[in-house]
């Protein structure tokens, strides 16, 4: 996305809306992280509270969940400038 | 500030909408389609025993075929689309990712 063509008023108002949106994206990537983290460690309904190993198994989810995340992003921020650079040329 | 400034050339200092716009909604796209990559990848790669948090080497390779094939459907999907002459559906064309 190319913001260095709008004004600074534009660019303002742009920050604003991504700064909102960065929020919003933020809680919804936190539910789905608890949904899915949830569903691959909690199927023992036993007890009420987290065992040991189903919260050593939320972590480790949380944590594998994040590190895929950046990978994925770097992959995507790396076919961007690819396409980018593709179009550049033509 | 300024209700003038809805064409597409803008005094100094004001916004224009339809910019604005365009690039809120670009911005969606790309969120969208960056969402959907996690979490189709994460289902299709990631094993649900997490007996570590690091990814392991075979998953690693996975996310990485994962992602540029996933790129590689959006065009085939997009040019077909292109072809079928449905792409103005949407209004904003093909997604340049």
């Amino acid at each position: 996305m190319d913001l260095s063509q709008m004004n600074s008023a534009e660019q303002a108002h742009m920050s604003k809306i991504i700064e909102k949106k960065q929020m919003q994206d933020f809680m919804r990537m936190y539910s789905n992280l608890v949904d899915r983290c949830f569903n691959a460690c909690c199927n023992d309904f036993t007890s009420k509270a987290l065992s040991g190993k189903e919260e050593q198994c939320v972590l480790n989810c949380a944590d594998k969940f994040l590190k895929h995340s950046e990978r994925v992003g770097a992959r995507f921020a790396e076919h961007n400038a690819d396409a980018m650079s593709a179009t550049g040329q033509k | 500030m300024s209700f003038l400034g809805r064409g597409s050339s803008t005094p100094a200092g004001g916004v224009n909408h339809e910019r604005v716009d365009m690039a809120v909604q670009e911005l969606d796209m790309i969120t969208d389609i960056f969402n959907k990559l996690v979490s189709s990848c994460h289902t299709k790669c990631i094993g649900t025993r997490y007996a570590e948090g690091d990814l392991n080497k075979g998953e690693s390779v996975c996310v990485d075929r994962c992602v540029a094939k996933f790129f590689e459907v959006n065009k085939k999907v997009g040019e077909k689309l292109q072809s079928m002459g449905g792409a103005a559906a949407g209004g904003g064309g093909l997604p340049s990712l």
